[in-house]
């Protein structure tokens, strides 16, 4: 980064900017909960990436340390996905979205004890979560796996963590409040609400039948829609004209593709039950719903892209802009699929096959874990107050992330249509179909090769930058330890 | 100007909007639907699941079997789950009545391998039927009953141990080199009978009022459907 983030800082209005002294008594205020919850994240994310290289061999190699029970694929998968999603995804966007929060609403963090507890809290749930899906107490609810003796702990946690960023927000001294904001708010009043809606009604005190289904859909759809994509898109509209120094472009219609993401997006996880024993209102709202999300798909388009025109030559130069182009584009691609995915005739096609876990991918990964990346380049060296410890690393992560990203989900997204296509049709054996799939399915494992190399050579950069920018405090503080007893004395 | 309380009612009626249109309406409209009282068997449909199942339905959560398993019957010309040319994997799509019983319902989103709805209510083309001895074998290897299943192993639901006295009649009829060293038996441990007697307790084939009218796509749009297969 040492190349790039000269280039960066050129770039950065900050450093012309109007409060410079402020915006340094943000990063320090934000430092100890920061790393806390950087650091977490970032080992989640190893272990996602080990988990998933295991999980997707088993898929091609059934014979793969099959005869142990706690890495059975139906165990392994789910701990995968809940590392990636709790470990990684949630500490990442709690430390993002609390640094995004300040620094807009220009609003130092007044203490962090609450905010480490509640960091403490959910990394002890996340650990008791998936450690009860690998010993077999999972729910067996697809990203709702964790038991019920881990949950509560990750609510309570979350209530000491978002709260700060509500604190931070009417702590600030800004009064304008910009489109990053807006899906702040929304991811943060987001989350409780239907993680607690599912783990009650689901959970707890589960309904009758399949309303399960629909408040299963309901509670996952949204968790992508309002959540994953709320945090990213806030990524994006901060730092995109940021780093490229113009106002977003058709900046005026942001609100409005905000409203309707909210208000449609919310209705659209019916369409995951097309065909399903559910009521067909459900399904149908669910479809039309879903082709709502045309109308954001659009005005993003014109934010981003349009904001973007003519500065490509920037985003080649600089990382952080690198990460969250590659995001954009593949937000784009995760709405156009889900919007195609909802109409019937592809439905039918594409259900339950590979295609669901490659949207998955694109956007968690593609989307939102890239732009998290670009974010994060940005952020940790203005935390730290240093510079990334080593260039080679970034561009190692950013490849293999990239190239990552496109192999797995290319060969997951083809192989499942050629899944479905086959399943579709009645008078081709059901082993014929899966055997069908096995390139594909390997070549998605080395996707997950690819970036799990990826993911350790950014975590060990981060680790690095971080005991290269912890050394003078490290030896200031043996210094005072040391001189301490002779001061006694 | 401070638009912050806007921002904070809009989402809070947009989350509510959605919550009570899709959570709510459904739990009030169909939450409470009940068993269908058949006058003449003197039944109440779906029937409670025996003790067994219901322990092997948390073999089948502990283990994960819905990450590549679902449960769900989708209508006839929708994809091939049933009717004509299809994988007849059930007589009748399934209705939310089916799942009326269960604590938790497990609908699926993968098909790594097949539905399982109404496993026991189908043809099995490598075997007379869907017994508990097959199943034994296999849960304990898949290739064993055949050759090109792509399912891992589940040996970890069974024991090996010696033979005292009589052998048990629950022990694994293997032969050759699958079969156990000599004086040893390969028996299913309490877990996995009480898997397979889930798997053997899944069949939907009770005929509610509500599956006698389904829609069944017009016959020009199946002929489609064939094409679209070919």
């Amino acid at each position: 980064m040492a190349t790039d983030s000269s280039l960066t800082s050129e770039l950065t209005p900050e450093r012309s900017a109007k409060h410079p002294e402020e915006v340094s008594i943000i990063d320090a205020s934000l430092r100890t909960p920061l790393v806390v919850l950087i650091g977490s994240a970032l080992v989640w994310l190893l272990i996602a990436s080990v988990l998933g290289v295991v999980s997707a061999w088993k898929l091609h190699t059934p014979a793969f340390l099959d005869a142990c029970e706690f890495v059975t694929y139906g165990r392994v998968q789910p701990a995968q996905t809940n590392a990636f999603i709790f470990g990684w995804g949630f500490n990442a966007a709690f430390a993002v979205s609390l640094w995004l929060m300040a620094r807009l609403s220009r609003g130092a963090l007044p203490g962090s004890g609450v905010l480490l507890l509640g960091a403490v809290f959910w990394n002890l749930g996340v650990t008791l979560g998936i450690g009860g899906i690998i010993l077999g107490f999972s729910t067996s609810l697809e990203w709702l796996e964790m038991p019920g003796f881990a949950t509560p702990l990750l609510l309570v946690a979350y209530a000491l963590i978002g709260s700060w960023s509500l604190v931070v927000f009417r702590a600030g001294r800004s009064h304008q409040i910009y489109a990053s904001q807006w899906y702040l708010i929304a991811a943060l009043f987001c989350f409780p609400w239907i993680y607690s809606v599912a783990q009650v009604m689901l959970v707890f005190s589960p309904v009758r039948g399949t309303v399960q289904s629909i408040i299963h859909a309901w509670f996952s759809s949204n968790l992508f829609l309002l959540w994953f994509a709320s945090i990213g898109l806030a990524i994006i509209y901060y730092f995109l004209p940021k780093l490229l120094v113009k106002p977003v472009s058709n900046y005026y219609l942001a609100s409005l593709s905000f409203w309707w993401l909210v208000i449609f997006g919310s209705w659209a996880g019916g369409a995951r039950l097309l065909g399903g024993p559910v009521p067909a209102w459900v399904q149908t709202v669910g479809t039309a719903a879903s082709f709502m999300l045309v109308v954001p798909l659009v005005i993003l388009g014109m934010n981003h892209y349009g904001t973007l025109a003519g500065r490509w030559s920037v985003v080649k130069e600089n990382l952080s802009l690198r990460f969250i182009a590659f995001g954009i584009v593949a937000l784009s691609l995760v709405l156009v699929a889900w919007v195609v995915g909802a109409i019937h005739g592809v439905a039918q096609i594409i259900q339950f096959t590979h295609v669901t876990t490659a949207q998955i991918q694109l956007g968690l990964y593609g989307f939102f874990s890239m732009v998290v990346f670009g974010a994060l380049y940005y952020i940790v060296p203005r935390m730290l107050d240093t510079a990334w410890a080593n260039a080679p690393l970034t561009t190692v992560h950013f490849w293999a992330s990239a190239l990552g990203v496109v192999v797995l989900v290319g060969s997951l997204a083809i192989g499942g249509v050629e899944q479905g296509l086959r399943l579709a049709d009645g008078s081709i054996a059901f082993a014929a179909v899966t055997k069908a799939t096995l390139p594909y399915l390997f070549a998605a494992t080395i996707g997950f090769v690819i970036l799990a190399i990826g993911q350790l050579a950014f975590v060990l950069n981060f680790f690095w930058t971080l005991s290269r920018a912890s050394a003078p405090a490290v030896r200031t503080m043996k210094g005072l330890l040391a001189a301490q007893p002779e001061a006694a004395r | 100007m401070n638009r912050a309380p806007l921002i904070f009612l809009g989402v809070f009626f947009a989350f509510a909007f959605s919550f009570v249109g899709l959570v709510l309406t459904n739990q009030i409209t169909y939450g409470g639907l009940s068993t269908h009282v058949d006058e003449g068997e003197g039944k109440a449909f779906p029937m409670q699941p025996s003790g067994l199942a219901a322990q092997g339905k948390r073999v089948y959560q502990d283990l994960g079997c819905v990450t590549c398993h679902t449960q769900q019957v989708r209508r006839a010309g929708f994809g091939s789950d049933m009717g004509e040319k299809s994988r007849a994997w059930g007589e009748r799509q399934s209705v939310a009545r089916d799942y009326l019983r269960e604590e938790r319902v497990l609908l699926g989103s993968m098909r790594i391998g097949p539905d399982l709805r109404n496993l026991t209510t189908r043809k099995n083309p490598d075997w007379d039927d869907f017994s508990a001895d097959w199943l034994y074998r296999y849960l304990y290897d898949p290739k064993l009953v055949m050759t090109d299943s792509r399912m891992p192993r589940y040996a970890f639901l069974f024991e090996t141990r010696p033979i005292v006295g009589e052998p048990s009649p629950k022990a694994l009829k293997l032969s050759g080199s699958h079969g156990p060293e000599a004086g040893h038996e390969i028996v299913p441990t309490d877990r996995a009978e009480a898997l397979v007697g889930y798997l053997l307790s899944l069949k939907d084939t009770y005929a509610y009022p509500e599956t006698n009218n389904v829609y069944t796509p017009p016959a020009p749009e199946a002929g489609e459907q064939k094409e679209a297969g070919q």
